[in-house]
């Protein structure tokens, strides 16, 4: 085995990996769970994706095009827009454009900032740093923006009583919406906390394995991960934060009442 | 300020809401004009819209319309935030926030339309608890522990305190016994004697301090003689 390589896999042992997915489905009829076919389709899945993933990566690292690199970062951010928004059914409609603007904002800064000021790349859109680190970050941030905008419009319903109480003292959107936006970025942000807290001692996180197996030196692996990690918290933070101010008026009229369950279907 | 003019008049309410899948007009061109010292009453059958009434006059139900006026003034050079300072809707369910009683008590003067006046002091409000029979409240009660008859002239003791001209009041004292119903209504009546107006929807008792009441029902409302149904 090189020192400073990968190890790669043969194409008839990628076929045997399906064997043990085999296994699984066999247990699930023996014990009737009802997932054979689930297993099956999401393993076949699996394997498409993925390959067409790694052909479609290895063209554009070839290729290296600065705009298909942000006709890519566009595709993938649309993408986990409409992940977010499935996420939340109670959202109002109409949603698209501001989580959209939020995930982009703060995913495309962040990945820059990573790759021109931290990794240095010498050229701004090098695919095979900035794919990845987008990915990276719109995964993650996308977990937490579609947590902060589902807890806000259910937390709001949630308190259409005392919102309506409130409304009749003289309260503003703001002032009427301002605990559930609390409790909404904290829910938005507590799992990339508990991440940053639990990680190298609970797990050892993806990118870092991934860098380890493909030969590279674990503290190397270890700088990479501690940035990304940070990088990735703080664009939940602003996209989180971002998306739940540009949502949240949504949800209340011009005059400032709050559209309740009863309000909302008379709307309709 | 119009001199002569009611302290709120409310012409041509209409106002729709939907059940069963389709839009009902439950208001269709409904009036009322309350002055000061008025303590009415409003009666009706279930889902007559007396409810909805109440929410159109405190500006609360977007998509109903209504030509409203407070002391002669139209509602239309009145921002929403500010008529509902001036005509304070209490609704049926007591909600208060979360925290103290002082604080809930103190809430509306931290809003932004109300910046600019006078917060009560601990003293201030002290006094008005004690008031309305409630010495034993201490203003550091947290409110998840109070009777739902406490809750309820807590909940009410925090809109008189806010000073509005008309107080809406949705059932005021639906689940409470009946020395809190007398304590409720002895409340409003002083209210409306210090020159406001009360609208208040009743059920199950009749307010002794009734100066006149109505009946709301097929969108319309009719005087009736003070305390019949």
């Amino acid at each position: 085995m090189p020192a400073d390589g990968v190890v790669a896999i043969a194409w008839p042992q990628l076929a045997l990996a399906a064997g043990f997915i085999l296994i699984t489905a066999a247990l699930s009829l023996a014990l009737g769970l009802g997932l054979a076919k689930d297993i099956s389709v999401a393993a076949a899945r699996t394997y498409l994706q993925l390959l067409a993933l790694g052909l479609v990566l290895r063209w554009v690292f070839a290729t290296r095009i600065w705009w298909i690199v942000v006709v890519l970062l566009g595709l993938m951010t649309v993408v986990a827009t409409r992940i977010v928004l499935k996420r939340a059914p109670d959202a109002p409609p109409g949603l698209f454009g501001s989580s959209f603007l939020s995930m982009a904002v703060t995913s495309v800064t962040v990945t820059f900032a990573v790759t021109a000021l931290i990794i240095r790349v010498p050229v701004w859109y090098e695919p095979r740093y900035v794919i990845p680190i987008a990915g990276m970050v719109l995964g993650n941030s996308m977990t937490g923006i579609a947590l902060a905008i589902e807890r806000l419009f259910s937390d709001l319903d949630s308190r259409a009583e005392e919102i309506l109480a409130l409304t009749a003292l003289g309260a503003n959107r703001w002032e009427l919406a301002g605990a559930s936006v609390r409790t909404a970025l904290r829910a938005g942000l507590i799992p990339t906390i508990n991440s940053m807290a639990a990680a190298g001692i609970v797990f050892i996180p993806g990118m870092m394995t991934g860098q380890i197996l493909a030969g590279a030196d674990p503290l190397d692996a270890t700088k990479y991960q501690i940035v990304v990690m940070l990088m990735v918290s703080a664009a939940t933070a602003v996209g989180s934060i971002m998306a739940v101010m540009l949502t949240y008026r949504r949800r209340f009229s011009a005059d400032g009442v709050f559209l309740d369950k009863g309000l909302r279907e008379g709307a309709s | 300020m119009v001199l002569g003019a009611p302290l709120l008049s409310a012409t041509g309410i209409v106002a729709s809401r939907r059940a069963d899948g389709r839009d009902a007009r439950i208001l269709d061109g409904a009036a009322i004009a309350l002055n000061a010292g008025d303590v009415v009453e409003l009666r009706g059958p279930s889902g007559a819209g007396k409810t909805t009434l109440l929410l159109v006059l405190a500006r609360l139900l977007p998509g109903a319309s209504a030509l409203l006026a407070l002391e002669g003034e139209s509602a239309a050079t009145i921002p929403p935030d500010v008529w509902r300072t001036r005509v304070a809707l209490l609704p049926q369910r007591t909600v208060l926030s979360d925290g103290s009683v002082g604080s809930n008590l103190r809430l509306p003067f931290a809003l932004k339309v109300r910046a600019g006046e006078p917060v009560p002091t601990d003293e201030n409000l002290r006094i008005a608890l004690e008031d309305v029979g409630l010495a034993d409240i201490s203003l550091e009660r947290d409110t998840r522990h109070l009777s739902v008859g406490q809750l309820a002239r807590v909940a009410l003791l925090r809109v008189l305190l806010a000073a509005p001209r008309i107080l809406l009041l949705d059932e005021p004292d639906a689940s409470l016994d009946d020395a809190s119903a007398s304590a409720v209504a002895a409340m409003t009546a002083r209210f409306a004697a210090d020159g406001g107006a009360v609208l208040r929807v009743s059920h199950l008792r009749t307010d002794a301090a009734a100066t006149a009441s109505y009946r709301l029902a097929d969108g319309h409302l009719r005087e009736v003689s003070a305390g019949a149904s």
